[in-house]
């Protein structure tokens, strides 16, 4: 099975220095799972690539467990969809594997689809894990919910795939791997830059809202709202039996939709 | 400042009774107040004295609850009977797709409900909400046109394919979109089919602009409101006040086409494995359950995760992880069942976003029991086995 994991430019969460962006470590972690699983048919292979001016720190990728990474040298500016779209139609991957979103970009996690559609392939969202579905040709993707919650799906190969940060942590970093890690330069035609319709500036963490402190209320209202949420029709047994305090409780939890017990 | 001067004359005119060959003042008579009110200190003073007590008490507190009971007497009314408004021409047409799992409107979807009426409002347009099964909570919400997609089951692509024939049929001027799991997927295909402009995880909108964090949360980007945004939660406060009529409308979708997917299956998140902090219904034990095992047993045939006040994590007995409250974990569950604890305000703020509670305790004047939707007053001992008895004979029935 040919794997493609797509790795941007990223800058570290703390430090802003530029880095692997988590979430495309944690991609090629998968791949490289899957290719180890589906190894004796057709000969497992990860590809990572990235269109940019210069790879930086992402060669750290290839001490996370990546054998060859193409890097499609291009302005900085350009917008990397069509130089990827032509790298990954002209690979024939079976499937490709993208971060859900980037971090040091636009971090919009909008490049998956886009290119999804450039290239005609279907795409799921969020994988926590894959694996290789029962019949040829098929992937099992698990795919990570809110809350904890899963959904299994089985998709037709080819397909794109983004990954969640719920999947398993990256490979450990080995040196040894990245100097043995093979790095192959291909110049990428000029592509328009997109055009700039947004202002930027510094960014200043905006209050969340607050359940229903009304503002200038005093400070114990305030306590109140933070502490006593409204909770109608409230009900009170006093000294009820325990069996039958065992009975309403149980018809309380399924009247508000929980399966407790089922 | 400069305040009006005082016209004698004109105040003792004021107190004439009208009548009687002989010009009669009355004084004692409070004349019709104009212009500002006065403060009166002695009347607020003598409000606030409590009764009852050998040496004079003031409770101030007391006198915002009666400065506020004129406006909430008049705001009563209103909350009776929230006005209905019709929207019968729209200058233009909103879009909203919430998530709505399971048919039931989330809070996330509510708030999406608040943006896009501040949207509509601003320039006379309506709200047209996209959902798969139409309820009824949808007019409360702020919804003046309901749309019902021909979508089942899991299908995100098909989703996308009918929105993105409505969007170029029906005079869309916004689309909104929740930045949840599905709701952000389905933004972004959408936002590929179509090639529309898109701003994702929208932390602030109003009519004017938007902005979104980028770059690693180092800048914020900020534009007028494009055609395709996504909203991240708790950023908008849900519509409140008015009720919108909630018509359903007709739109001939084309017909679906089979994609990739080939099975799509909900697995329910594990109780046992899940963090406190995304758990959905949580079993919690205080200083009042000593028997831990019975605790323990109860919340892994509920199927609830396990949390614990302070008190059982200072004693070592539950780990700290655990710790619901202020200085632990605070929940984002749907439903609260405390059993033996007491409801301090640092345990009450863990469980400030918990829509029900439910609380077992011996004492009637304990806090959780006030918070409660369900209290019992009992002895959590007693009540863990029946319980426990109770499902027990379910399953074997
Ligand atoms: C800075 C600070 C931070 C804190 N942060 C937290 C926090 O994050 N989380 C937290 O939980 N606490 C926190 N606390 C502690 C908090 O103030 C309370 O002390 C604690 O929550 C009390 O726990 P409790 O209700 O289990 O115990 P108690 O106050 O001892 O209450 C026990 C309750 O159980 C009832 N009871 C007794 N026997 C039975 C029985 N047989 N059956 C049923 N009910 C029975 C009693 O009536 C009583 O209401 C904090 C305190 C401070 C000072
Ligand atoms: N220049 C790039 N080269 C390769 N992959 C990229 C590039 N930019 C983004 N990606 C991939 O697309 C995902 C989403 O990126 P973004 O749309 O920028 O949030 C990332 O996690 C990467 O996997």
């Amino acid at each position: 099975m040919k794997i493609a994991v797509l790795l941007s430019a990223g800058r570290h969460s703390v430090s802003g220095r530029p880095a692997p962006v988590p979430v495309e470590l944690q991609a090629l972690r998968l791949a490289v799972d899957l290719a180890a699983q589906c190894g004796g048919q057709s000969g497992g292979d990860v590809t990572g690539l990235h269109a940019g001016p210069e790879l930086g720190p992402l060669t750290d990728a290839l001490g996370h467990g990546l054998a060859h990474l193409i890097h499609l040298r291009g302005e900085g500016t350009a917008d990397p969809a069509p130089a990827l779209a032509t790298a990954l139609a002209a690979g024939g991957y079976d499937l490709i594997l993208a971060g859900r979103a980037g971090q040091g970009g636009w971090d919009a996690g909008l490049l998956p689809y886009t290119l999804a559609r450039a290239l005609g392939l279907p795409i799921i969202a969020d994988a926590a894990g894959l694996a290789p579905g029962e019949a040829p040709g098929t992937l099992g993707v698990e795919q990570a919910l809110a809350r904890g919650a899963r959904r299994r799906l089985v998709v037709r190969l080819p397909a794109l795939v983004t990954v969640h940060s719920a999947a398993p942590a990256p490979l450990p970093f080995a040196f040894a791997g990245m100097r043995r890690g093979r790095v192959e330069t291909r110049e990428a035609p000029p592509a328009p830059a997109p055009a700039p319709d947004v202002e930027e500036r510094a960014y200043r963490p905006r209050p969340k809202l607050i359940a229903k402190a009304a503002t200038g209320a005093s400070a114990l209202e305030r306590l109140r709202a933070a502490t006593e949420a409204a909770s109608g029709g409230g009900r009170l047994l006093v000294d009820p039996a325990p069996e039958e305090a065992a009975r309403e409780i149980l018809a309380h939890l399924r009247a508000l939709g929980l399966p407790a017990g089922r | 400042m400069s305040r009006p001067r005082k016209d004698p004359r004109a105040a003792r005119a004021a107190h004439l009774v009208a009548g009687g060959a002989r010009p009669r003042f009355d004084l004692a008579a409070m004349p019709a107040t104009t212009g500002r009110l006065r403060r009166d200190p002695r009347a607020e003073e003598r409000l606030a004295l409590v009764p009852g007590t050998l040496r004079r008490r003031l409770d101030r507190a007391q006198r915002v609850a009666v400065v506020s009971a004129a406006p909430n007497a008049l705001a009563a009314p209103v909350d009776a009977a929230p006005r209905l408004v019709v929207i019968a021409q729209p200058a233009y047409l909103v879009a909203v797709v919430p998530d709505a799992p399971g048919g039931r409107l989330s809070a996330h979807d509510r708030q999406l409900f608040g943006a896009a009426r501040m949207l509509a409002d601003e320039g006379g347009g309506a709200v047209l909400a996209f959902v798969e099964q139409p309820g009824e909570e949808l007019g409360q919400a702020g919804a003046d046109r309901v749309l019902a997609l021909p979508v089942s089951g899991y299908d995100p692509e098909a989703k996308a394919l009918a929105l993105h024939a409505a969007l170029a049929a029906l005079d869309l001027r916004h689309v909104l979109f929740p930045e949840s799991a599905d709701g952000g997927d389905l933004a972004r295909r959408l936002a590929a089919l179509s090639g529309e402009p898109f701003f994702a995880g929208t932390e602030s909108l109003s009519p004017k602009a938007v902005t979104r964090a980028a770059r690693g949360r180092r800048v914020e980007q900020r534009r007028i409101p494009p055609r395709l945004i996504s909203l991240a939660p708790d950023a908008v406060a849900p519509h409140a006040g008015t009720l919108h009529e909630a018509l359903p409308v007709e739109f001939s979708f084309p017909q679906p086409t089979s994609g990739a997917l080939l099975s799509a299956q909900f697995i329910p998140a594990d109780p046992a494995k899940v963090s406190l902090a995304e758990a959905d219904f949580v079993v919690s034990a205080g200083n009042g359950v000593s028997d831990l095992n019975a605790f323990r047993a109860l919340a892994a045939v509920l199927g609830a995760t396990p949390g614990a006040s302070r008190m059982l994590c200072d004693a070592g007995l539950m780990p700290r992880a655990a710790q619901v409250g202020a200085s632990g974990t605070v929940l984002d569950a749907r439903v609260y069942f405390a059993l033996g604890i007491a409801g301090a305000p640092q345990h009450l703020q863990g469980v400030a976003k918990c829509e029900q509670v439910i609380a077992v305790n011996t004492d009637l004047h304990a806090a959780m029991i006030e918070r409660a939707g369900l209290a019992i007053v009992a002895d959590a001992q007693k009540v863990m086995p029946a319980l426990l008895a109770l499902l027990q004979q379910e399953r074997a029935s």
